[in-house]
């Protein structure tokens, strides 16, 4: 019973997380229908400005995101602009071939700079736990439950009630209705994917005390994102939050319940189950 | 007030538009009919910016448009409804005028330009919390027009506003049009519907294949044995 509480609180945790990653996806998919393979090698470099950071300042990852964030916001913006711009609309895969190509840069950008060995970045709460009973919770992992909610109901917030978040919904809906609004229809893509690796600043900094970094994990945060977004049904703001509990909750109950390595698989074979009876996310409508 | 002067319009550097050239005065009702695929559609995108020009020019008021972003023309005014409605279906119907009015120039009047537009349509403010995909067709076009109003419109340009809906809609949508040209607001119909346009415009153009074919007063054009041969594609 204790191990099944301990998984459930791990999971619940650390999906909620996962959750965030996707939601940054998600968000660009809708108003630009652009699918990016390199989001886990954002959240890496994320991680890596935040060890940088450490280094030269002993910054703790939480204090980095005084500067990751607006840094990673604006290259976000940048890569949209100059890279992507150009492309959307015209061929999907090359778009895709694009982000792809996006992702082994930063990923060897990455590896020239710090090495390929795994390290960590140390943080003042990494070792710190809290005891409910028979269930040990680490605070880092309680700091990105919090933050990740938070984070999800303010997007969900501006997306209702602001014209910026109405503008995202109308490119997302209609993007040639939006542009007779005048819309600016270059310009929400642009901000939206900039507000989506700002994002990922911040779960980079989440993710970040207590677990050993490298650059190739990438590739492992972009299929998690992925298959987060694919359950939630692309777009849907409550689906997707609630796919990364369920892939946080596979990954930890496999971990604690099978080996270590069959852990790993769980979320994956549970992704394919899902979408082989319901290959239009978990949630009942299309709502957007 | 809106001046087109040889306008070559197309897609893929394939002219759709030859060379249209047409004018509309402030305050004016002017019709512009054709069959399909006569190039109504890309004319009216093309005058609001989201289809660009090949050539010729497209003044607004004396200013020289021709080059300005879609963006730009709604700031000036130049609001399309465009055909088949275009709603943001999952947006509330009051979101959906929120959005019409999100232009620099209108966003500050929103809540007086909004109680306009739900004097004009009762209809759609029984309707305001409901999403504008479960409107009927004749509600969305209430809406398509509410949300250009909600843009402070200058020239208001109507694309195809009678398609798909009942007779009675019909009736009503031309009503409101007879009332927003009364109130002065100047407005470009396009409409297959040739004898109800002809009926409400004050001065008509009709396109084939891509070219002005004939033009004049409403009842000029009417008697014009080319007029229904140009509609029927002949």
């Amino acid at each position: 019973m204790a191990e099944f509480l301990q998984a459930l609180a791990q999971g619940v945790l650390i999906g909620s997380t996962y959750g965030l990653l996707a939601l940054g996806m998600g968000l660009v998919y809708g108003v630009s229908g652009v699918v990016n393979f390199s989001h886990g090698d954002f959240i890496s470099l994320g991680m890596f400005l935040c060890l940088a950071l450490y280094s030269a300042l002993a910054l703790d990852p939480y204090v980095s995101l005084i500067v990751t964030v607006p840094l990673m916001t604006v290259l976000g913006g940048l890569v949209y602009w100059y890279l992507l711009r150009p492309m959307v609309g015209h061929q999907f895969l090359m778009v895709v071939q694009l982000t792809l190509g996006l992702s082994l840069v930063l990923q060897n950008g990455i590896l020239m700079v710090f090495g390929g060995q795994s390290v960590r970045t140390p943080s003042v709460v990494e070792s710190k736990l809290w005891i409910l009973g028979e269930v040990v919770v680490r605070v880092p992992h309680v700091i990105a439950f919090v933050v990740s909610f938070a984070m999800a109901i303010g997007l969900y917030i501006m997306l209702r009630s602001t014209d910026f978040g109405r503008s995202i919904r109308a490119v997302h809906q209609n993007a040639h209705a939006a542009a007779l609004m005048g819309i600016d229809v270059s310009r929400v893509q642009t901000l939206t994917f900039a507000l989506g690796i700002g994002i990922l600043a911040i779960a980079a900094a989440l993710l970040l005390p207590g677990t050993p970094i490298q650059p190739s994990q990438g590739l492992r945060y972009t299929v998690i994102t992925l298959i987060v977004v694919a359950l939630g049904g692309m777009t849907n703001f409550v689906g997707i939050m609630l796919g990364g509990l369920i892939i946080g909750l596979s990954e930890a109950y496999g971990t604690i319940y099978l080996s270590d390595t069959l852990g790993m698989l769980l979320p994956y074979g549970i992704f394919v189950l899902i979408m082989l009876f319901r290959p239009q996310g978990l949630t009942w409508s299309s709502s957007r | 007030m809106l001046e087109v002067e040889h306008l070559v319009t197309g897609y893929g550097g394939v002219p759709v538009l030859h060379d249209v050239s047409l004018r509309l005065g402030a305050g004016e009702l002017v019709g512009l009919l054709g069959a399909n695929n006569a190039g109504k559609t890309t004319l009216i995108n093309s005058l609001s910016g989201v289809v660009p020009p090949m050539s010729g020019r497209i003044r607004f008021e004396g200013q020289d448009v021709t080059a300005m972003t879609p963006k730009q023309r709604v700031e000036i005014g130049i609001i399309q409804v465009p055909e088949g409605r275009l709603v943001f279906p999952e947006m509330s119907v009051r979101e959906n005028l929120l959005l019409g009015g999100i232009n620099a120039r209108a966003r500050a009047h929103r809540p007086r330009q909004m109680e306009h537009v739900l004097e004009l349509f009762p209809r759609l403010r029984e309707r305001l919390g409901q999403k504008a995909g479960t409107l009927s067709g004749g509600e969305q076009q209430m809406l398509a027009i509410g949300r250009a109003l909600m843009a402070e419109a200058r020239l208001l340009m109507l694309d195809e506003p009678s398609l798909g809906l009942s007779p009675l809609f019909v009736q009503y949508i031309f009503g409101i049009i007879d009332r927003l040209h009364a109130e002065g607001l100047s407005i470009l119909l396009i409409e297959q519907n040739l004898n109800l346009t002809l009926r409400h415009a004050q001065r008509c153009y009709v396109l084939e294949r891509g070219k002005v074919a004939i033009e004049g007063a409403s009842d000029v054009v009417k008697d014009d044995p080319r007029t229904r041969r140009a509609y029927l594609g002949l």
